[in-house]
């Protein structure tokens, strides 16, 4: 796999995000405007990340793996944090903030795979 | 833990939380196992409900002759995971049943996988969910079960004080 900028900037994205959210679940604050800003981030990305693969692969940059593989974890992943919001705020209480944190963890095991399969490497 | 608002706040979530109708006590109002550490609980059961249906999904399409056996315990696990999602954040004494139901099936499977996919690495020679006890997924598989019995252990009560009405 290549370490390419969107790889570098959705993990660090995924993991401010999540760390937030963790920090913000150990002083027992219920979902607030910063941990839900901290899992818009992560959708933000996902729809940069979401852009730029429609133009890459217009653009005629190759992917290696299976394409509609490829798209399928990118839909996929822009699900997660809409319905890991819409769990967390039925309840306000810390542990919706670690509902929020699990998404960055989720979306960046998915980036990985993403990123696998544009690259080209072999699946697990 | 905020267990309190349980009687106030849990009416509106969307449950058939009507099956166990007027038999529990306030303290077993709706959606008692989806509240607190139960929320991140269903939550990461979703994520792998999620996972494993379309990992299932992909590997019966692609390459189910390579290893039919793995591949459809892929797809039984990926219904566990769907169920206990559905049954954990649901309420009454059915759905703690089938919750228990689940989450022991869950154990059971991921501990007969894992141990056969050490012993015998022939008869699964593709990475299912539950080969070597979920090593390819962190081993949450394994975490996982043990944390949902935990969980309904803890919320036991419930389904007694149901069982006597």
């Amino acid at each position: 796999m290549v370490v390419d900028g969107f790889f570098i900037a959705g993990t660090v994205v995924c993991l401010l995000s999540t760390l937030i959210c963790i920090g913000a679940a150990v002083i027992r604050q219920p979902p607030n405007d910063v941990t839900i800003l901290a899992v818009a981030a992560v959708e933000l990305f996902l729809l940069v990340y979401l852009v730029a693969g429609i133009f890459r692969q217009a653009g005629g940059e190759p992917v290696t793996g299976e394409v509609w593989e490829f798209w399928g974890y990118l839909l996929t992943a822009l699900m997660i944090p809409v319905g890991a919001f819409w769990w967390a705020i039925l309840e306000r209480s810390q542990w919706s903030n670690l509902v929020l944190g699990a998404v960055g963890v989720t979306i960046f095991v998915m980036l990985y795979r993403m990123e696998q399969i544009w690259d080209g490497a072999v699946p697990a | 833990m905020n267990r309190h608002d349980a009687t106030g706040e849990a009416a509106h979530t969307s449950d058939g939380a009507g099956v166990a109708g007027g038999t529990q006590e306030p303290g077993a109002s709706a959606g008692t196992l989806s509240r607190g550490p139960g929320r991140l609980l269903i939550a990461v059961y979703g994520v792998f409900a999620l996972a494993a249906t379309a990992r299932a999904a992909f590997q019966l399409a692609t390459k189910f002759d390579e290893a039919p056996l793995a591949y459809v315990l892929t797809a039984v696990a990926a219904l566990v995971y769907v169920f206990a999602t559905v049954s954990l954040s649901r309420s009454g004494v059915r759905w703690y049943r089938y919750s228990l139901a689940a989450v022991s099936l869950e154990l059971i499977g991921v501990l007969t996988v894992g141990t056969l996919s050490v012993v015998d690495p022939v008869l699964f020679p593709a990475d299912t969910v539950w080969s070597v006890y979920g090593r390819g997924y962190g081993f949450v598989p394994l975490i996982l079960p043990v944390l949902g019995l935990w969980w309904l252990y803890r919320h036991r009560a419930v389904t007694a004080a149901n069982r006597r009405t």
